[in-house]
């Protein structure tokens, strides 16, 4: 028998994480990796929206309350510890709008 | 602290100190992206305006997440790891062999799927005992010659069933029995307490007629009803009255067939699963009252379900002259 057993440390020592959570996928620029690219900007309005502005397109969201927090367990070795828990996420479930540069009006 | 426990053929479960928890895939067409330390707005405003950047790393992202769901804790393996090799006493010859089928607790705790807490309080209920630090069910022979032992005292004694003395117990029995038995016995069909500086147990009298009943039907497929209850009457200890509702669980009555029957059904050597359990019992009895098939799905209540909404899920309700009736939902073969 080999037993599965993997135990979790204390959430004591937890930092407090948010989640992006965004619809589609997510692609680098050509030729480039996922590591260390820049994915884009965060910015929150006055009222509390953020925006999110990747490439060349704005996303709005919303700030979700998480209705059972998460907790980010990362392995080390056969045990599981608890790396930071999760009680909001940034929800951007609107279509992403194209930034069109201004374009002066006829005179 | 949270444990997830599983062998690689069982699903994982994470168990906290007295909680058992289904895990379960929970797959979004979203990305999961964590940002450690990014801010929502109300932290922002909390900790004042300041206009500086602030540059966030992404974590890591993910297309799903595991979410935790409260279940019953798998506590039949419990019994089936324990059922490998029950103690039968000192003078076993089998106790002298090997202890590869013997657990400790900490080998209980990995292999079993249920928090410390229900597997502690389970092996209380299986009236397990530790014996050389091994986890043990007593055989049924010699639990009930243990029992036989003391209902013997109590009537050469003439002592009230509810006050039993333990000094004088291991006094008597302690040349026949080692005295850790005689106690375990004692503590498994009765309930100890102090008086006057003594200790006392008062006895379990449904428990003793069950076992007793229990010792009549397992070596027989079926019984005649009336014959059963008059043999059983007879063999308990003098000043204990037999009643078919201490059988519950344990014994099923077939009042349709003439005569009327008796035979052994435990329900704790039926299926752990929902579905698997109502497939069990369908196939041994067509059509069920409530009152007959409830102390057999009693177990699989949980949190949130009643034996009524267990029968609404996996059964199908009809009227046989008069009475209230389940059946399986689709045919059993």
């Amino acid at each position: 028998r080999s037993p599965q057993r993997c135990g979790c440390s204390e959430a004591a020592g937890a930092e407090d994480w948010l989640l992006l959570e965004l619809q589609g996928e997510v692609e680098p620029r050509q030729g480039r990796a996922l590591p260390g690219s820049l994915l884009g900007d965060l910015h929150y309005t006055q009222q509390g929206i953020p925006v999110l502005v990747v490439g060349h397109h704005v996303l709005y969201g919303k700030v979700v309350p998480l209705e059972k927090p998460l907790a980010v367990l990362e392995k080390r070795g056969a045990d599981y510890a608890v790396t930071a828990l999760v009680h909001t996420k940034l929800l951007f479930k609107t279509r992403p709008k194209p930034i069109v540069t201004h374009v002066p009006r006829k005179v | 602290s949270l444990v997830i426990r599983g062998e690689k053929d069982e699903q994982a479960v994470l168990c906290s100190k007295d909680k058992t928890y289904d895990m379960k895939i929970a797959d979004t067409s979203n990305m999961l992206l964590c940002v450690p330390g990014c801010r929502t707005p109300e932290q922002l405003k909390a900790d004042g305006e300041s206009c500086d950047i602030i540059h966030a790393q992404i974590a890591g992202f993910s297309n799903n997440y595991w979410e935790l769901r409260r279940c019953r804790p798998k506590l039949k393996k419990l019994r089936k790891l324990l059922m490998e090799d029950p103690y039968e006493g000192p003078d076993s010859a089998k106790d002298q062999a090997s202890t590869t089928s013997r657990y400790t607790t900490e080998d209980l705790l990995n292999v079993v799927q249920a928090s410390e807490e229900e597997i502690m309080h389970q092996l209380q209920a299986l009236d397990a005992c530790q014996i050389e630090g091994y986890w043990r069910i007593l055989n049924f022979d010699y639990e009930v010659k243990l029992l036989n032992h003391v209902t013997q005292l109590i009537d050469s004694e003439s002592w009230s069933f509810s006050k039993v003395p333990l000094n004088i117990c291991l006094q008597e029995l302690g040349p026949l029995e080692p005295t850790e038995m005689i106690e375990h016995i004692l503590l498994s069909y009765g309930r100890k307490y102090t008086d006057g500086g003594e200790v006392y147990f008062e006895m379990n009298e449904d428990k003793i007629c069950r076992t007793t009943a229990q010792m009549l039907l397992k070596n027989a497929v079926k019984f005649n009803l009336a014959d059963f209850q008059e043999v059983w009457q007879q063999s308990v200890p003098e000043g204990l009255t037999t009643r078919l509702d201490q059988l519950k669980g344990l014994a099923l009555m077939d009042r349709s067939s003439r005569p009327e029957t008796i035979s052994m059904l435990k329900v704790e050597d039926l299926p752990e699963d929902n579905q698997e359990r109502f497939n069990s019992l369908f196939s041994i009895r067509k059509k069920w009252t409530e009152e007959d098939i409830t102390p057999y799905i009693q177990d699989l209540c949980g949190e949130k379900q009643t034996v009524g909404a267990l029968l609404t899920k996996y059964a199908r309700s009809s009227m046989l002259n008069g009475v209230k009736v389940y059946n399986s939902r689709r045919p059993i073969s």
